[in-house]
């Protein structure tokens, strides 16, 4: 019979592991660059967390405790994966990269300067 | 380790080997550079796991600094490659 702290451990890395394959599902089904973006910017996100939450809780009371670190890398993560979504979102809006078909209201148009990419805009 | 962790860990494993494969098909086809960039940004999320619940399987946290690093890293690229596509240059 597992213990508590087993239970514990199983539980939140399962959670993690269960967000990180949505993420992988969504990347590869979601229509346009910006759906892909939602899919990796929040389960991506609370997947690593949990995981690294994870093994603070499985190494907690032993020889080697990482708590302090486990809790740095997930103030760290949750620090720098919104910003670097907000800021690749922003430039493929700059960049025009096509919207899914689907889109109902785009209520971004006319703020933005447009640059259409000569280098990469290409299929 | 009891049975009923390792079996959790193994079935851990499976699963994000299976999240980072369909991360590398989405960078394989996917159409512009943005979309390799968000799936290398993913790409390093797996490998951040995959270290994770490697680190219970040996019983040892001397790879866990590696955590750090590759945060640092899936960051670093995606700031880098939106300045570029944004701006045409990076600094």
């Amino acid at each position: 019979m597992p213990s508590l702290h087993e239970i514990l451990v199983a539980a939140l890395l399962l959670t993690g592991t269960f967000l990180m394959v949505l993420t992988g599902i969504g990347l590869i089904r979601f229509p346009d660059v910006f759906c892909r973006m939602h899919a990796a910017g929040k389960a991506g996100t609370l997947g690593v967390v949990l995981i690294v939450l994870g093994v603070a809780v499985n190494f907690a009371g032993t020889q080697q405790d990482v708590w302090l670190r486990g809790i740095l890398a997930v103030f760290f993560q949750l620090l720098t994966a919104p910003a670097a979504t907000h800021l690749l979102a922003r430039a493929c809006y700059i960049c025009e990269y096509p919207l899914s078909e689907r889109t109902a209201v785009d209520e971004l148009r006319g703020y933005l300067p447009s640059r259409p990419d000569e280098v990469f805009n290409q299929e | 380790m009891s049975l009923f962790l390792s079996v959790v860990l193994k079935l851990c494993l499976a699963a994000l080997l299976a999240s980072g494969l369909m991360c590398l098909y989405r960078m394989r086809i996917g159409p512009k550079a943005a979309d390799r960039a968000v799936a290398f940004d993913t790409l390093a999320m797996v490998f951040i796991g995959i270290i994770c619940v490697l680190c219970i399987q040996w019983d040892s946290v001397l790879y866990f600094d590696a955590v750090w690093i590759l945060m640092l890293v899936g960051f670093l690229g995606s700031a880098s490659i939106a300045k570029f596509l944004e701006k045409g240059r990076i600094f």
